[in-house]
């Protein structure tokens, strides 16, 4: 076991350089150059000299492979180096301040989602073609069918500006504020949006795994034996049927960025997403990149979770 | 069914069930799935919009400008307003069903087909094969697409195929694992180990015992997918990589009303709604087949 | 400076579209409804003192939005409008161009340029106090001026002080600036960047710098969060008196929509960045809010790669000229708030040239001359003269919701005429490289070619300007650019610019499509605001206002 773990961290590390090599290759094969955003979008009276010297400041001006071996020198050593735009920032405070807002609206959107579709999921399978599991099939299908930033921005509009307009402030919650996380409050609408595409797609792996559990033999065979159906349940068939839901979550936490960029920027959070967008866009290459890496490391780190999980959950994957 | 274990090993590993009369049965099984049917006739509603979309859209989708006529609300003779330039919406809208279904279905195609045979060798086959395709796969899924889209977008400049291509090239990799999973698990049973015992050849079991068995998940993610990709078409708009303006796509739309909101809700609104209509079809579609095709529930 | 001039602050030379003066526009804006006495804005025009406590209310906080995030405090940062609302209220510089246009001294009690246009003497106000409670001197504007001028400190703003030679503290509080070259337009650029604490800026060094400015500002730094918020607090020994407002907060929110919801739902009290133009009259029509319209001086555009081969001839694009029917764009894409650009500079610009050659719209000229040219129409509609086709790319920026219907509805207009034309998004960063260094074929831009104040278009129409966009190599535009520097006074100079305006509408180096009116619109709540602003820094003023429930 301790080989085998040792092993995957060893394969992780590949997966990391790889990764590193690959997001400074593809940011710099971008047309642009950050030195013009440095310079700001004004009427600018300046040399090429007066150029060069903001490029030689920054280390823009050295050879590629240089620039690559001074920023993965830095890294291992935990030096994430300087945003280029947000000068006087080390990237990971950039990055480490970041972290913790995304990890927080995923996280939550997460756990809700799961409270809600592992329960809904396998009543579904067990009940199916019963009402219960032809609204829990549109409701997910819908979940997913909606895209999330027009969602977002529905749900903005509906609660930040017409809702207090027609009903004054909401029980309990009050005022929803139609961005930022200045109050509890603002953690709603993002937390929403992002459970409702987690949960509908957990509930409809659930639903399916669940299916497919219960025509297995070794389930067939456990009703056969005469269990009671609950113990049936839970001790084969709903510990079977996670093992897809654990995939879904594992390659979930990569669709993190993704799917939280349009949170983010709609609902203006300073999160990882959009912090990784913005810095693209405008060429940041530090934050980009150490930004990347941060976050495969934490892919890995679950992947690796993901496949022991696997081990535990269903003893007939042999770690060898 | 309650055969006995062996019985049912049995079936699976002659497996001379007769196709014909196996597809028939599925189509029978589909056919009494009242959801899945309307989904299906959705998208062949859909489709048959997109082949005849000249002959069916009152206005010219490009070069019609209403003058005076930007963002104005629906009317009958517009039943879905006009768009940010003051060109009918309708039209629009239909037009641009060319394109999510286009790039819905092939960059779907592609992604599922890579994945599932290379999901299907890494977990059949170990050892460093397994290893091999396993990093690679982690690697694609920890690297943010995103990114890579928007280089590729300046790189190669937008089109359709660039599109297409590029998310389906990239989209493989969650197929393959949850194929790579499956396959792993079911490799340790008892009919597979049976099987190669009798000499049955490898490539004989992956297709006609294992990847049979691996098709239920592959298709609840292969028609979630669809609907994915279609809605990761609009926000490829969004970020410059969509289909280039004047052609008219839904995300394209969508993301044109996404700044007017406010003042014209329904040019974000109408592409919205048939993004939703499209997507809930394939996943009602695909949780159809789903049901009909698993081998593993006749009854 | 003896005679009466007006200077702009340099800043709304550079970025976009700024300022503008257009009083017989804003005349005719239905700027705030004057009729809901609630609405109108306070009058406090010319110098409302702050000290006079019957009016003004202390206290609350002031919320402000931008849509991008703040990278940093210090001078080095004062381009873009989200930055410089909130640096401009954390130092102060020597002197401002206030929202009418007019200079208005800040921490200099007088400014004297010698007759040779050389030399430059300030005289400091006294007892000018830093957040820090130590007293603002000579050397800290010395230090100020000689670090951001310093190419090795590589601060984006070196470009503002070109032409200066040395600057010196004769005393405790005079500064003098002495010029290598006489520079007509540098008094504006350079003596409106924002002083630093010299001894602390010395110490921490720019980088900590940014993150922690003092100044002598009416606002101290509180809490920043560049993606998030930057909140400031009054600084009660301001040397103007405290201002009024506790608290004054920019919250970064990318999203437009979003942005006019918290103007709304009085989350925010102004938007920096101006709104969509409907929302901005939206607004306007409600009496909780207070709209200014002001001219911009920048043209919006479509800047053209001159070099290319299908734009090379002039014919070229002034047959694309005649192809846009450019009021049309600014009626039916604008909401009319907008004025037809005939001119490198604005109408607002005493050098505007009223006398110059118009493109009408046109298609059939356009065609004409494109024939004239030997661009002949292809099978495929598409025109051609031998190998290459008429066709380029326009480059808009990524997520620009509210410029880019203007290049969709321009590329109808050029297929009438038999012009191709794509349409790509980029980052900005990525255009801007593009365009300056010729890879680009065109984009869509607001850009000054000269202001309201200060003519002069070195930096977009000199052969070696920052943002030659058009690659344009003209010797004679070169020669009257250089020269049109080193007269000062207005007589002088006319000739210089009106053949600059001449040339430019002859060559159309770039698509010139309207000077855009900027809409900056303020909750009512907010009292103290001007009346009639020619341009949209009035946020610099932001000590005088209070707030009144």
């Amino acid at each position: 076991m301790l080989t085998y773990i040792a092993r995957r961290i060893l394969q992780g590390a590949i997966v990391i350089v790889l990764i590193s090599v690959g997001t400074f290759v593809v940011i710099r094969l971008m047309p642009g150059d950050p030195t013009y955003l440095l310079l700001g979008e004004g009427e600018i009276r300046i040399t090429q000299e007066q150029m060069e010297a903001i490029r030689a400041r920054w280390g823009l001006d050295r050879p590629h492979h240089e620039q690559f071996f001074i920023w993965a020198w830095n890294l291992l050593r935990g030096d994430f180096g300087d945003s280029l735009i947000r000068k006087g920032i080390p990237v990971r405070q950039m990055i480490f301040e970041a972290i913790p807002v995304t990890a927080i609206l995923n996280v939550t959107s997460l756990a809700l989602a799961l409270l809600v579709a592992i329960p809904a999921g396998i009543i579904a399978g067990v009940r199916r073609n019963s009402p219960f599991d032809y609204s829990t099939a549109v409701g997910s299908t819908l979940g997913v069918a909606l895209p999330n930033f027009w969602l977002a921005l529905m749900l903005i509009v509906l609660f930040a500006l017409y809702v207090p307009r027609w009903l004054g402030d909401l029980p309990l919650v009050g005022r929803i504020p139609p961005f930022g996380l200045k109050s509890w409050q603002g953690y709603i609408l993002p937390i929403l949006v992002l459970t409702t595409e987690q949960m509908a797609v957990l509930t409809r792996v659930m639903r399916a795994s669940t299916l497919e559990v219960l025509t297995q033999d070794y389930v067939r065979t456990a009703y056969a034996k005469g269990l009671p159906n609950t113990i049936v349940l839970v001790r084969h068939a709903v510990r079977n049927a996670l093992l897809p839901v654990v995939t879904v979550i594992g390659f979930r936490i990569a669709f993190i960025l993704s799917g939280t960029i349009v949170v983010e920027t709609v609902f203006a959070i300073p999160g990882i997403g959009r912090l990784f967008t913005d810095s693209i866009f405008r060429l940041d290459y530090q934050v980009v990149q150490s930004l990347v890496v941060v976050l495969a490391v934490l892919v890995v780190a679950v992947n690796l979770l993901t496949d022991l999980t696997y081990a535990i959950i269903d003893p007939r994957i042999r770690i060898n | 069914m309650t055969a006995p274990e062996s019985t049912a090993l049995n079936q699976q590993l002659t497996a001379t069930a007769d196709r014909r009369s196996e597809w028939s049965q599925a189509w029978r099984r589909f056919r009494a799935n009242r959801i899945a049917v309307g989904g299906l006739v959705v998208i062949l509603l859909l489709a048959l919009m997109a082949i005849f979309a000249p002959f069916i859209s009152p206005y010219d989708p490009i070069d019609e400008i209403f003058r005076g006529m930007r963002g104005g609300s629906p009317t009958l003779a517009h039943p879905f307003g006009y768009d940010h330039l003051g060109r009918d919406l309708l039209s629009r809208v239909i037009f641009g069903t060319r394109v999510a279904l286009l790039v819905g279905l092939l960059a779907t195609g592609i992604a599922v087909t890579l994945g599932v045979v290379i999901g299907a060798v890494a977990g059949y086959l170990g050892s460093w094969e397994d290893t091999l395709i396993s990093r690679v796969i982690d690697t694609l899924m920890a690297f943010p697409i995103i990114a890579l889209l928007v280089v590729l977008a300046a790189v190669l400049g937008p089109s359709l195929v660039t599109t297409v291509v590029v998310i389906g090239m990239t989209g493989w990799a969650r197929f393959a694992r949850v194929v790579r999973a499956d396959i792993m698990s079911l490799k340790a049973t008892d009919f597979v180990t049976a099987a190669r015992a009798v000499g049955v050849r490898d490539w004989r079991i992956i297709w006609r015992h294992l990847l049979p068995n691996v098709m239920g998940p592959i298709i609840v993610l292969a028609t979630l997918g669809i609907g994915g990709i279609i809605i990761l078409e609009s926000a490829l708009s969004f970020l410059g990589l969509g289909i280039r303006p004047p052609n008219p796509s839904w995300g394209g739309t969508l993301s044109d009303g996404r700044a007017f909101i406010l003042r014209y809700p329904h040019i974000a609104f109408f592409p919205g709604l048939m993004i939703v209509i499209t997507v809930l079809a394939f996943n009602f579609l695909g949780d159809g087949l789903r049901d009909a095709l698993d081998p593993r529930e006749r009854d | 400076m003896k005679q009466k001039q007006t200077l702009t602050r340099r800043d709304f030379l550079r970025y976009s579209a700024m300022t503008g003066s257009a009083a017989l526009l804003v005349a005719c804006a239905p700027a705030a409804p004057a009729a809901d006495g609630e609405a109108a804005p306070a009058a406090a025009a010319d110098e409302a003192p702050a000290a006079e406590m019957s009016g003004p209310k202390q206290g609350g906080t002031m919320t402000w939005v931008g849509h991008q995030e703040v990278a940093g405090l210090s001078p080095a940062f004062m381009g873009p409008t989200v930055h410089w609302v909130m640096i401009i209220n954390i130092q102060n510089p020597l002197i401002a161009i206030d929202e009418f246009n007019q200079r208005e001294l800040v921490l200099a009690k007088s400014v004297d340029v010698s007759a040779d246009g050389l030399t430059y003497t300030f005289q400091l106000h006294e007892g000018v106090l830093f957040h820090d409670g130590t007293e603002l001197t000579a050397d800290d504007v010395v230090y100020t001026y000689d670090y951001y001028r310093n190419p090795d400190n590589g601060a984006p703003i070196v470009g503002s002080f070109t032409g200066i030679g040395s600057v010196e503290a004769p005393d405790k509080y005079t500064v003098q600036v002495n010029m290598d070259n006489v520079n007509a337009a540098s008094l504006a650029s350079w003596a409106t960047v924002p002083i630093v604490h010299s001894a602390y800026h010395a110490e921490v060094g720019e980088e900590t710098y940014s993150t922690s400015p003092i100044g002598t500002g009416p606002y101290k730094l509180k809490e920043w969060r560049p993606a998030e918020f930057t909140e400031l607090e009054a600084f009660d020994d301001h040397f103007r008196g405290r201002p009024n407002i506790d608290v004054l907060r920019e919250d970064i929110v990318p999203e437009p929509s979003v942005r006019m919801i918290a103007l709304q739902t009085g989350e925010a009290d102004s938007a920096v960045w101006p709104l969509l133009v409907e929302d901005s009259i939206f607004l306007e029509e409600d009496p909780g809010f207070v709209n200014f319209r002001t001219l911009a001086n920048s043209i919006k555009h479509f800047p053209l790669n001159n070099s290319i081969p299908q734009l090379a001839e002039k014919e070229v694009r002034q047959a694309l000229m005649h192809a846009l029917d450019r009021q049309r764009i600014i009626d039916e894409l604008w909401n009319g708030a907008a004025q037809v650009s005939h001119s490198n500079l604005t109408p607002a610009s005493p050098y505007h040239h009223t006398g110059l050659k118009q493109y009408d719209f046109d298609p059939q000229e356009a065609m004409a001359l494109l024939d004239g040219a030997g661009w002949a129409a292809g099978g495929d509609g598409i025109r051609a003269k031998g190998d290459q086709k008429l066709s380029f790319t326009i480059t808009t920026i990524t997520g620009d919701q509210a410029r880019r219907p203007i290049a969709e509805l321009a590329q109808l207009m050029f297929a009438d005429v038999g012009v191709d034309v794509q349409l790509e998004e980029a980052p900005v960063a990525t255009i801007l490289q593009g365009m300056r260094e010729g890879t680009m074929d065109a984009s869509l831009y607001n850009w000054t070619y000269g202001s309201a104040v200060e003519p002069d278009p070195f930096s977009t129409l000199h052969s070696s300007g920052g943002n030659n966009f058009a690659q344009l190599n003209n010797a004679r535009m070169d020669q009257l650019i250089e020269e049109g520097l080193q007269v000062v006074s207005y007589e002088e100079r006319e000739p210089y610019y009106h053949e600059i305006q001449e040339i430019f509408v002859e060559e159309q180096p770039v698509l010139n499509l309207q000077f855009d009116e900027w809409m900056n619109v303020f909750n009512a709540r907010i009292k103290g605001l001007p009346e009639g602003p020619k341009n949209s820094s009035m946020y610099q003023q932001a000590y005088k206002w209070w707030i009144e429930e």
